[in-house]
Formats: structure tokens, sequence, C-alpha cells
């Protein structure tokens, strides 16, 4: 493992924001204790944090104080310090004590996006989610752009059973990230899971149509297969309950749903053609049948 | 003109080596050094409280969601919520940094000089230009009083006659060749033209040249800091028609969707 690839690999972890702690650690150790860090200039700092960081994820708290120390001799009073000072807290301190360094921290500077956050995710672990969802609410209400922050609510919302507040946080992470299939299959299944069918099958059928790379014949593969079983559990319950699906949403149900229905089925049997579907494709066609 | 051409001056070699590469070297000089005083001045960013930053940004939370408005991933029941919320809000003056407003006596405009942030702001313009004025006037006195008429350099190609009074302000020669540039040219020829210098020694970003300062005076950069103290209820109060103008423009992606992925995979004829 030469020195200049380690460089390397960490600055493209950097770049990516990779969290791929062990490797992170190891390369970084390996610079540490090298001592090549010090002539890295400006850039040693920030391998500095990402090796405190990756250090406390894999439990060597020694070499992330080495680094925090570092850090905190070169930038006294840096918030970037400050909060990296508090996720090592997080790893040995309890909680309250976790709890109360951020409230400080959040007095000197109301407007600390990072050390609030971290605030919102320690109340989380500690099970106070009432708690969790009122700051990550103030917070999304002041910093409104923070998708992961939406994604985190939605997440907690639906761990709590409110599927309708989840998809209202959905949908402002939807405004925020209109590009991102993943969000828009979240949102499908919460609506699914919400009992809005209607809704849910439109945005399964959105999932699909963003996939535009897939052609006719092609067998559907990741993000698709789960858009498709989606819509075929949407369309088979909508043809089943012949219409008398009350949307919240108002959303009206499609009026070819038969040929949706046969489409999904079709869709969702090619994705079990090939050589590693071919055994759960009986499966499948059995469910598909037995409707 | 002609003949005129045809005679050559001679420089004295001490002109190029006392009066040509000191000046050059001075000004060089004070930019760098400018570069470091701007550094040392430059106060910290003023940290806003909370309440600020959520004023500020409140705008550009409907402008998010009036830009999707055309093409809005999400469904006209969610849509209309967020935005009849967002326009209450609004109206309300939830989103207003001191709360809403009291009565129905109109808050005057705020004036930059009384605030004390917005003073901060100008004080800091006023600050550079300081450090840009002073050692330019400075240099210019001093290329004025010891050097005033100096012909310095030859420029090796030809110019029309239209250059004259670029490159020989301060010499009143009619008849000189354009080529021939003025001690004083020197000077303005720097003062324009050493930014790529300083960008190769200080690298991006530098204060270092103040031509650029020229432009901007001192009471336009304050009015740029000062924007902050706009009338964020006025504000918010025609962003409400805007936001109700996008609401009749909302259209959903999964309208028409069922039909798109048919057609896709060929179980309904085109549209078209």
């Amino acid at each position: 493992m030469s020195l200049q690839s380690s460089l390397e690999k960490l600055a493209t972890f950097r770049k990516n924001n990779t969290r791929n702690s062990q490797e992170t650690f190891e390369h970084g150790l390996n610079i540490l204790k090298s001592g090549a860090s010090l002539k890295l200039g400006d850039e040693s700092w920030a391998f500095l944090e990402q090796l405190a960081l990756a250090a406390i994820d894999v439990n060597r708290l020694d070499i992330a104080d080495q680094c925090l120390k570092q850090l905190g001799d070169k930038f006294p009073g840096s918030p970037r310090v400050d909060v990296l000072t508090g996720i090592r807290m997080e790893a040995t301190e309890p909680p309250s004590t976790v709890l109360s360094y951020y409230d400080e921290l959040l007095q000197a500077n109301s407007a600390n996006a990072a050390v609030w956050k971290r605030r919102i995710s320690v109340l989380r672990r500690l099970g106070k989610v009432d708690k969790a969802v009122e700051e990550l609410n103030e917070y999304l209400d002041t910093f409104y752009t923070d998708v992961e922050g939406w994604l985190e609510l939605a997440d907690m919302y639906s761990a709590c059973n409110q599927y309708t507040s989840a998809l209202q946080a959905l949908s402002h992470a939807l405004l925020l990230t209109p590009q991102n299939p993943f969000t828009f299959l979240q949102f499908a299944e919460t609506a699914y899971t919400a009992g809005d069918i209607p809704l849910a099958l439109k945005m399964f059928l959105v999932v699909i149509d963003m996939n535009e790379t897939e052609d006719e014949d092609a067998i559907p593969l990741g993000i698709s297969v789960r858009a498709w079983w989606g819509t075929k559990l949407c369309s088979r319950a909508l043809v089943a309950s012949n219409s008398t699906h009350v949307s919240p949403s108002n959303t009206s149900i499609p009026k070819n749903i038969n040929l949706i229905d046969e489409l999904a089925t079709e869709r969702v049997l090619t994705a079990y053609s090939g050589e590693q579907g071919i055994q759960a494709r009986s499966l499948v066609s059995n469910w598909m049948s037995g409707r | 003109m002609s003949s005129n051409a045809n005679v050559s001056l001679y420089l004295d070699p001490q002109i190029r080596d006392w009066v040509l590469f000191p000046i050059t070297l001075v000004m060089i000089l004070v930019g760098i050094l400018r570069h470091y005083v701007i550094v040392l001045l430059q106060s910290q960013p003023k940290q806003l409280p909370r309440a600020a930053i959520r004023e500020q940004r409140a705008l550009a939370r409907s402008q998010i969601l009036r830009a999707t408005a055309a093409k809005s991933p999400i469904p006209p029941s969610h849509y209309t919520s967020i935005s009849q919320q967002l326009s209450d809000a609004f109206a309300k003056g939830t989103y207003l940094k001191d709360g809403p407003p009291k009565g129905d006596s109109p808050a005057a405009a705020p004036n930059p000089i009384t605030d004390p942030a917005a003073m901060d702001g100008m004080m800091a313009g006023m600050k550079t230009q300081m450090v840009m004025m002073v050692p330019q006037m400075i240099i210019m006195g001093w290329i004025n009083f010891f050097f005033q008429g100096f012909v310095l350099i030859k420029l090796p190609f030809p110019l029309t006659l239209g250059f004259k009074s670029m490159l020989q302000r301060g010499i009143e020669t009619p008849d000189m060749d354009v080529r021939w540039v003025s001690s004083l040219s020197w000077y303005f020829l720097n003062f324009f033209g050493l930014n790529g210098l300083y960008r190769l020694i200080l690298g991006d970003g530098n204060s270092a040249d103040s031509s650029r300062d020229m432009t901007a005076s001192p009471f336009a950069g304050g009015a740029a800091v000062a924007s902050p103290v706009q009338d964020y209820n006025k504000l918010f109060k025609a962003e409400r028609d805007n936001l109700e103008f996008s609401e009749g423009l909302h259209n959903w992606v999964g309208n028409d969707v069922e039909n798109r992925v048919l057609r896709k995979y060929g179980k309904l004829a085109p549209a078209y």
C-alpha cells in the first residue's frame, strides 16, 4: 500500500462522500504513522477530520483523540471541530452529557446546522421521538433545502405509523429532488402503506416512466423490478375491489386499469425470466394466477 | 510622419534600470502587500441568528415550490396544501424575524445608516477602498513628481494614432511615434494589466488587483450588504400573488403517466 495511492483513495472518498470507515481507517493510519500528513499542507486538516470520523466508526478512539487534538490545536473554537468533538463524545459519554454539550454550542450560535442535526439524531437514538420530530420540524422550517432532513423526518413518521405526515415530508423531499426516482419509490411505497392505492399506483408508474433507458424487451432490473411489483400490487387491488377505493388525495383510478394490470403481470414475469430468476418464476406465476 | 518614423530616440539604459523596473516592481509589491492587508482587515462574516436565516430563506422556499409547478412531482392535493400553508404564513408574517407585525402602523423602511449590521458591511467596503486608494495615490504622486515626462519603453509593434492619449499621457508631443510609452501611461498599463500576474503569484480570488475596485464605489458595496435589511414583509406579500399564480399552473407528472407507460410498452396506440 503506497502512500501515494492511499492519499488518492482518501481524496476520492472525501470527494464522493463515501463512508467506508474500515478502509478509510487503514489507509489513514498508514499515512498518519508515516507522518506524511504534515506534508499535505492545508489538505491535511480535511484528512484528519476524515480519519477521526472513521476511527470513531471502527472504535479506535485513541486515534480519533489524536486527530482531534491536532485539529483543536490548529482551529480553536471552530464549529466544525466542535461537532467532531461532539461525535467523539457520543461514542463514550452518556447521552445527557452530549445533549448538554450540544445545547451549549447551540446557545452560542443558534444557527449552527450541523450541531442541531447531531442533537436531533441523539434525541432520536434516546427514543425521544416526539422531541426529535418537533426539533427536526423546526430545523427544516429554517433550513428548508436539507433533503436528508426531510427523508429522516419521513422515516421517523413512518416508524410511528404516521404515514400521512410521512407523505407530507416526502413531498417536500420530492420538491427538492424531483430527479431522484428513489424518492418517488419511497413516496409510492409510503402511499401504498397508508392505503392510498390510486396515488401509489401513479407514483410507481412515474418511477417506471423515469427509467427511460429501459426498452420493451429488456429484463427489468433494480429499482424497476420493485416499481413493477408495486404497480402489480396496486392494480391487482384496484381491479379486485372494482373502484370502490377511496383515495385521501382524490387521485382518480386510471381508466385502463386492466391494461396496466396485464402489463404489470407481464413485466414482473419478465423480471424472473433470467437464469437466476427461473426458480422463483413458478412461485410468482402461481401468485399471479391465484387472485 | 514618415520622416519622423525614421528618427529614432535613444533611451538611456539607466532609465530602464532606475525607472521602468522600479515602477513595475513597486506596483507588483504594493499589490501583494494590499492583498495581505485586506486579508488582515477582513472582518469575520457576521453570524446570523436563527430567526434571521429563517426569514431570508423563506422566499427561496416558495421559489422552489413555484419552479416545479409546471411539471410538479407531487399530486395536486399535496401541492395545494403546501402552497396554501406558505401563503398563509406569508400573510400572517410567521417568517418575519421579529414576529408578525403589530397593529396597522406601517413599519418605516429600515434605514441602513441606523442599522448597525448594515453599517458594518458599509465600513468593510470603505476599508478596502481606503487600502486601494491610498497606495495608488502615493505611487501616482511619486511617478508624477520624479519621472514626469519620461519616455520609458518602445513597444515592439506599430499602433495607430488613436492610442496616443493612452500611451503618451504626460508628454505633449504631437509628432512622436505612438510606440513610445510615457511613465504615467506605463503606470496605468500596469494598474490595469497586472491582474494576471497576481493570479499567478497569489492564486485565484486574491484582492491585490485594485482596478477591479475602481468600478465599485464604496456605497455600492454597502448596498449589496445592506440588502438583507429589505422589507421582508412586503416581499412576502408580493410572493403570495406569485404562489397563487403558480397554483393555477400546477400540473402533476402523474396526471397522464399510465398512458405514457402503456404507450412505451406498446399496449396503447400512440397519441398522434
